[in-house]
């Protein structure tokens, strides 16, 4: 397990697409999550209209919301990434071959897959700690900038935002993961994960929210869970757009560890089986 | 003294979820220490019986136990060494960091990676990705991978596949010195030439099921072994003669000349008898039963044009991957 835990630390740690990607979310997360909406809520266009004044929405860059704003940034485009990531370290293996040259070595595939998901673990662990402090870093910035004061969020609160944004990224790579696995190929499994996100959850949980029957399967879907996850930690001010959670946050935590655990046992049931084949 | 095996199947049978059944009921035996050609035409179930013995797929029925235990646990895999079809790696690594990946997953210390580029001569390109390697290269790569645990059986599905003549002889070359040291090779080919040079004994699959087993010289001896051939005139007179004299079975005329079935010490006596019996004999040689001859008649393969009508082109390709 730890044999195999090195050998993928060292293969993802010189693939390049894995540093696109950990770029892409990072840059995403400052430009989108920070840069722009601080230059937009500084100066708001003629036509701008909110329930809330900009002068306050820009609050929204400042260290008292640190832990709102990321997990809000993170939560579609960390997710869409991490599936990418997740299935790119499962369904390459196949497209490659590799995964016959990885079995012929000595450990056993419950401990080749093992090893690639405390990889996995790992990577997720480390964009969850680099994304919050350089968020951190971004909006003390730019409180800095803006002349304004902020408090920082307590220690206790910045733990439990770590927490949720670490058990989030590693739902969405987990699933990335057993797509990879149950398709066998990359094409399909980064194409399938995004299309559930976006259309499944994004679309279809946002266009139906209310809607009685479809309301009920909603509170099951991954993405609606985290989303209550991340509406337990509030905005500083209120903001009447907000939606409604169909779920409360405990709730929500407790499901995302559910298919944390079965995307992995999936994972491992099917590649502890499955023959190994040609191209 | 019956000899320890390195490879032992009883009834392994595959059949895969489409219904097709390509291993049926293989029963093989490789010898510690020997060099084990494993012959097949296409579709036989040659690399299918090699993903068996390393465990990538699981069998329908039967058993085996390769290194001493069951293909794919710890136990046989620390002690194997395998290349099955082709050679698979992370194009964005180098070939050396190739072998570091391989190293970790295997448990190996990372100082037996370069004795091992050394052996098949990638040293000097270790450096560069994988995916600027010609075939030969990546060939070579995978059989450094195989020979990292310093295992005590190898198996290689094709080794010299896509080799260039210079290769193909390298490859040769460094399967015998594998054998050194006691070690075991299972190695297919489509090259029969390839077999008979290098390889101690020989087995052909056909349709899933070993249809013959033993030396190169033992699966001769069994499709006929060595012929007589003699040209002579008139050739009706001489084969009314011969038949007369030896088993009417034993004498058959192939383009013009007689091809006798008899212990070929034989040959001065025949060719006496002829000349008594006033036929010329321009031409009488013994002719060595060709593998590839031996191979179609056991696979039933179609007959291929052959380059000389006594034997053929030993080195032309029969098979390819199953």
């Amino acid at each position: 397990m730890i044999a195999s835990f090195r050998a993928e630390t060292l293969k993802a740690r010189k693939r390049w697409a894995n540093w696109l990607l950990f770029g892409i979310l990072l840059m995403t997360l400052l430009l989108f999550g920070y840069v722009l909406s601080y230059v937009i809520f500084k100066n708001p266009p003629r036509n701008f209209q909110s329930p809330v004044p900009a002068s306050v929405l820009i609050r929204r860059d400042f260290p008292e919301n640190l832990l709102p704003t990321v997990l809000s940034s993170m939560s579609t485009i960390g997710a869409a990434i991490m599936i990418i990531l997740g299935s790119l370290s499962t369904a390459s293996e196949y497209g490659w071959l590799t995964v016959q040259t990885i079995l012929i070595q000595k450990p056993g595939r419950v401990a080749v897959l093992v090893g690639k998901l405390l990889n996995l673990g790992l990577i997720t662990l480390i964009t969850s700690v680099v994304a919050l402090g350089l968020a951190a870093l971004t909006s003390y910035l730019l409180v800095s900038i803006d002349g304004s004061s902020s408090a920082w969020p307590s220690v206790t609160e910045l733990l439990k935002g770590f927490g949720a944004l670490w058990l989030q990224l590693a739902v969405w790579t987990a699933f990335g993961m057993f797509l990879g696995i149950a398709f066998r190929s990359t094409a399909a499994a980064i194409g399938g994960g995004l299309t559930y996100l976006f259309v499944g959850e994004a679309l279809i949980a946002g266009l139906l929210r209310d809607t009685p029957g479809v309301k009920e399967i909603l509170k099951f879907l991954p993405g609606v869970n985290g989303e209550a996850v991340n509406a337990s930690f509030r905005l500083s001010f209120r903001n009447p757009n907000a939606a409604t959670q169909l779920v409360d946050a405990n709730r929500g935590s407790i499901t995302l560890v559910i298919y944390l655990a079965l995307f992995t046992i999936l994972a491992l049931l099917i590649f502890r089986r499955r023959d190994v084949t040609g191209g | 003294m019956a000899q320890a095996l390195a490879v032992e199947t009883h009834g392994l049978t595959k059949r895969y979820s489409t219904g097709v059944l390509a291993v049926d009921d293989l029963d093989l035996r490789v010898r510690t220490g020997e060099v084990y050609g494993f012959l097949g035409p296409n579709g036989a179930g040659k690399t299918t019986t090699l993903r068996l013995l390393s465990g990538l797929i699981h069998p329908t029925s039967g058993s085996a136990i390769v290194a001493g235990a069951v293909p794919g646990s710890p136990a046989s895999l620390a002690r194997l060494g395998a290349m099955v079809e082709t050679p698979a790696f992370y194009p964005y690594l180098s070939g050396r960091d190739n072998l570091r990946v391989v190293a970790r997953y295997a448990g190996v210390p990372k100082s037996r990676i370069e004795p091992v580029l050394k052996l098949v001569d990638l040293t000097d390109r270790a450096k560069h990705k994988f995916k600027t390697y010609s075939t030969g290269m990546k060939q070579r790569l995978g059989v450094a991978a195989a020979l990292l645990k310093g295992p005590d059986l190898l198996i290689l599905d094709e080794p010299t596949s896509g080799l260039d003549p210079q290769g193909t002889i390298e490859m040769r070359a460094l399967i015998k010195e594998l054998k050194q040291g006691g070690r075991t090779v299972l190695l297919s080919s489509h090259l029969l030439n390839e077999v008979e040079l290098t390889c101690d004994r020989v087995g052909v699959i056909a349709k899933g099921k070993l249809v013959a087993e033993g030396t190169v010289d033992e699966l001769r001896a069994r499709s006929g072994g060595r012929t007589l051939r003699i040209h002579a005139a008139p050739l009706e007179q001489a084969q009314r003669l011969l038949e007369s004299l030896l088993n009417p079975d034993q004498v058959r005329v192939l383009d013009g000349s007689l091809v006798l079935n008899v212990d070929p010490a034989q040959a001065a006596s025949i060719n006496r008898r002829l000349v008594a019996d006033g036929v010329d004999v321009s031409e009488l040689r013994v002719d060595e039963q060709s593998l590839e001859n031996v191979f179609l008649e056991l696979t039933e393969a179609p007959s291929q044009p052959t380059a000389a009508s006594g034997g053929g082109d030993r080195s032309a390709e029969v098979e390819g991957n199953t």
